[in-house]
């Protein structure tokens, strides 16, 4: 006879079995396929995004895990180009050429686009016979249609209703009858054939270019919109999105993983033939002119931890790390050069400027520091930026002498802010001059005492928070911490409740001095406008109304140094830090551009890996060693021998 | 039982009410609409974006009871959110619009693939070792696993995670040190991981207890009757001792298994796992109230459930008790 196991003995040993058979680090499933259809190997990126995408409909997203993916799924009229950082320039995606300005008698101003043929939507079911139509100016009415739609919740419209022509009365009309009539045709755009349209504004604004760039008016087919309605078993369009962009979503697992998989129709850009630099020309010259995207698919792993993902590119499974507080001293030495054990790995560093500014604010309708300029010209200047950089950003963030962040047009290198000196000597006299000698209030006879908010999210925000306070006693004031969970500050910000604050920033919308000059226009007041310290000067608002309609120019350029002057004289804000970001690539991948705004996303087209070498360098990273295997053994064999010892020796 | 399992029931309906009447109360203190609005849409939504977005949602509507002229009374985000629970329609989630209920449904397998197998192999491994204890106690090696095992049940798991995948994931190259993904049989190697940080994390504590329980029961007089008789030691512990200490394990075992569907907030986050304690800590993240509201809901309800199961365990267990 026989022995038969019991069936939940037979269900371990096949559990047990297929995991030694499966032990593997590898944390990635499988790529979609091993080879091109050409034969060649496929190419895979392996990165990782914090949480799942709220929205993939470019209508609506806008944080920035959702453009991450979206803009790769995605294309719109224009692009930023690869290699021109400084200043960023603009180049055709789906327009031929750039949008031709016509100009009309009663100041409005139009843009016609001419769009290149032949483009297609992805192959989708929501497709008759599932093949993907060509993209028409008929996509790009529907398109705005649906910027204007109240039901669709575009986070950008009432910023754009104020330039272009119709959307506020499209907006208007459907709130009235609640409901959108996609039958009616908005008045902007007109369609003047099939691969042709005008775009309508109220007024010249020549940032509108950048608009244009943004996901947000990237096209998107009537028929995938409806036919995705949430029902029936299938997905809503915000899960399943199909645009016309170099990749397609091939899967994705919510909660762990997106998967993107190269559009083999992709004909809209190739790689460009110039532009970049000489001396690594051997490497640009074989791309020149090469279809794109480069790679076959994109895996982005949902990976929250900081402990983990760090983990992950140690052992070669991420190819790319954006390094944190927790992992930096692991992999930047003294003079923040790369450590030598990552230098012997092949690792790459990367030092990137983003067009973001951090500040403290001041609230202008406060009657203590919204009315005294001395005041404030003296907090500004005892601040002392570089230190807080070096003790809370590893000194890697360029400390902050004006609004403008670099690469932004108007920003100026050398520009040496007088009340961002960290001169704590002309601080206390400037703070005399105020009125509060030696930081003593004289109607109470007690040192002046100021609040300021910040968000308080953990150890290093109190820290932080602790040092900026003893920053500003060093006027002999007193500086209250008032703590705010995010929400909280945001709300404060909008109501005006606070007195001064830390820890607001701005990060570039699109790279021109405009978005960040609005932050004090005195016409963009909060609940509607981002105009949080409430700084309102005549001056500024009209030379802000009158750069807005410039082109890039001596004359614009002008304007934005005016702009900058009144800033750091009238002291609403005391800028103190521009991000930069260090991130290592892994030795298969190589490095194309500095460009911020394709960082992660838009730029995924152009990447470049070997994977051989990456295959080669993980089984090196990776080797699992038997000692551990027999020391466990050893421990589990000794405990057993001890307990029939035991046993034995208690004769039972 | 009948009588009294209607009773139990029925009782289950104010302590429901009261915990959505709690959360509501606790959720408006902490986070108004508004605010959790702005946080979901970003700090550049505008003011007419937050308000689309409120009234799309019906966070437009009082709190508790709609006074507006024309308008039903019970109109306002209380009841609506009543109506749905009752009606078991959990709505959509506040952060992305998909529906709660499909949310819920796909994190369920995730969670019990990580908590069934760490509650089967942590609950005999506890049983195992809190025998082998009794069986060796007021030895060395008593007092030194009583010792590990306390040293254990001190060790916060975030610890057990850290250095579980620095040494498992990174030293040995065993196991993924983060992911998930279903491979078929392939699939436990993303599960074993996760799955013995939580037998470890939870041994300390519960060996702990079940050695205290069977100790409690050695020293009974009917165990002293059985020795007397010349029964073997090993008997005493494997027939007597065991079966006489699972009736009082009952009430900790029983009320604990209906919470393995809601997963490991704390695992599944660092490990990537896409269950429901993932989910719930999203939920958390993005201030997605909807979600928590549901999950709050659902985990009560099996708290309640755990409860009810557990006395009537507790009663087929034992004959001298009876449910009234």
């Amino acid at each position: 006879m026989v022995p038969t196991a019991s069936p939940l003995i037979s269900l371990l040993l096949v559990a047990a079995l297929s995991l030694l058979a499966a032990c593997s680090n590898n944390p990635h499933p499988a790529p979609l396929h091993s080879v091109r259809e050409d034969g060649k190997p496929w190419r895979v990126t392996y990165g990782n995004i914090s949480d799942n995408p709220r929205s993939l409909d470019p209508q609506v997203s806008y944080d920035t895990t959702g453009n991450t993916i979206i803009s790769q799924i995605y294309e719109s009229l224009l692009q930023y180009n690869l290699f021109k950082t400084d200043p960023y320039e603009l180049e055709p995606c789906l327009a031929d050429g750039m949008p031709r300005e016509i100009r009309h008698a009663d100041g409005r101003v139009s843009y016609e686009v001419r769009l290149k043929r032949g483009i297609r939507f992805h192959d989708d079911p929501a497709f008759p016979g599932g093949k993907g139509r060509e993209l028409t100016a008929a996509d790009f009415v529907y398109t705005f249609q649906r910027i204007a739609d109240p039901k669709v919740e575009c986070p950008v419209l009432s910023v754009m209703q104020e330039f272009v022509v119709g959307l506020k009365p499209a907006f208007d009309a459907a709130k009235a009858s609640g409901r959108f009539d996609y039958s009616r045709p908005i008045d902007s755009i007109t369609v003047i054939d099939d691969h042709t349209f005008q775009i309508h504004l109220l007024k010249p604004y020549p940032q509108f270019f950048y608009w244009l760039a943004m996901p947000f008016t990237a096209p998107v087919a009537r028929e995938v919109v409806e036919y995705y309605h949430g029902r029936d078993h299938r997905e809503q369009f915000r899960f399943h999105p199909v645009g016309t962009g170099p990749f397609r979503l091939a899967e994705w697992a919510r909660g762990r993983l997106i998967r993107l998989e190269r559009n083999p129709h992709y004909i809209t850009t190739r790689f460009p033939a110039s532009g970049w630099p000489a001396e690594r020309d051997a490497f640009f010259r074989p791309l020149a002119n090469a279809p794109l995207p480069l790679i076959d698919e994109a895996q982005y792993a949902m990976i929250k931890e900081n402990v983990a993902s760090w983990l992950l590119f140690r052992q070669g499974y991420l190819d790319r790390v954006v390094l944190g507080r927790d992992n930096f001293g692991s992999a930047i030495s003294a003079g923040l050069t790369l450590s030598e054990a990552f230098r012997q790995r092949g690792v790459q560093l990367n030092k990137d400027p983003e067009p973001v500014t951090f500040f403290f604010q001041f609230n202008m309708d406060d009657p203590v520091v919204g009315k005294n300029r001395k005041l404030r010209q003296a907090l500004s200047t005892v601040y002392d930026g570089e230190r807080a950089n070096i003790l809370f950003r590893n000194g890697v963030d360029i400390n902050a002498q004006q609004l403008l962040p670099p690469g932004l047009f108007g920003y100026q290198p050398d520009f040496r802010n007088p009340y961002r000196t960290g001169d704590v000597a002309k601080a206390r006299e400037l703070i005399a001059e105020a009125g509060y000698p030696g930081g003593i209030d004289p109607a109470t006879g007690r040192p002046l005492v100021l609040k300021l908010d910040v968000v308080a999210l953990n150890s290093v925000s109190r820290q932080r928070a602790e040092f900026d306070q003893q920053q500003f006693e060093q006027l002999g004031i007193r500086c209250e911490i008032v703590e705010n969970t995010w929400p909280n500050f945001q709300d404060r910000q909008i109501r005006g409740t606070f007195q001064m604050n830390s820890g607001s920033g701005w990060h570039a919308d699109y790279p021109d001095a405009e978005t960040f000059f609005l932050l004090f226009d005195g016409r963009n007041l909060p609940p509607e406008g981002h105009n949080a310290s409430r700084f309102q000067n005549a001056r500024f608002d009209a030379l802000f109304q009158e750069m807005s309609q410039l082109p890039d120019g001596p004359e614009r350029l002008r304007i934005a140094h005016q702009l900058n002057d009144i800033l750091v004289e009238e002291c609403p804000l005391i800028p103190t830090s521009h991000l930069v970001l260090f991130s290592l690539d892994q030795p298969w991948m190589r490095r194309l551009s500095r460009n911020a705004l394709l960082a992660g996303g838009a730029g995924n087209k152009y990447a470049w890996v070997d994977p051989a070498e990456r295959d080669r360098l993980r089984k090196a990273w990776n080797r699992a060693p038997l000692w551990p295997t027999f020391v466990l053994a050893g421990a589990a064999l000794a405990t057993l021998l001890y307990a029939v010892r035991w046993v034995r020796r208690q004769n039972v | 039982m009948l009588t009294y399992l209607i009773r139990r029931l029925l009782s289950m309906i104010p302590i429901l009410l009261g915990v959505m009447v709690i959360t509501f109360l606790l959720f408006y203190q902490i986070n108004r609409p508004e605010t959790m609005a702005r946080q979901i849409l970003g700090p550049k939504a505008d003011q007419r974006t937050v308000e689309t977005w409120l009234a799309h949602r019906g966070y437009d509507k009082p709190i508790y009871l709609n006074t507006r002229p024309g308008e039903p009374l019970l109109d306002s985000q209380f009841f609506n959110t009543l109506k749905g629970f009752l009606t078991f329609d959990l709505g959509i989630s506040d952060y992305n619009d998909e529906p709660v209920a499909k949310m819920i449904r796909r994190g369920i397998l995730p969670s019990l693939l990580i908590t069934l197998p760490a509650f089967i192999v942590g609950f005999s491994l506890s049983l195992l070792l809190s025998l082998f204890q009794v069986f060796i106690r007021d030895s060395l090696l008593d007092r030194w696993g009583t010792a590990i095992f306390v040293a254990l049940m001190s060790i916060p798991v975030i610890v057990y995670v850290i250095f579980g995948q620095w040494i498992a994931a990174n030293l040995f190259a065993w196991f993924p040190a983060f992911g998930f993904n279903f491979e078929g049989l392939s699939t436990a190697r993303f599960l074993a991981l996760p799955v013995l940080i939580m037998v470890l994390s939870g041994l300390g504590s519960e060996v702990r207890l079940y050695r205290a329980i069977f100790i409690e029961e050695i020293r009974a007089d009917y165990i002293r009757t059985a020795q007397a008789k010349g029964v073997s030691h090993a008997r005493v512990l494997l027939v007597h001792v065991l079966k006489n200490g699972l009736i009082a394990l009952i009430t900790v075992v029983v009320a604990s298994l209906p919470f393995l569907i809601m997963g490991s907030l704390v695992v599944e986050s660092f490990f990537g796992i896409p269950g429901l304690g993932n989910l719930m800590m999203n939920a958390i993240n993005t201030s997605d109230f909807s979600l928590i509201r549901a999950n709050v809901y659902i985990g009560s309800l099996l708290f309640l459930f755990g409860l009810m199961l557990t006395d009537l365990c507790y009663a087929a267990a034992d004959p001298r008790i009876r449910l009234q």
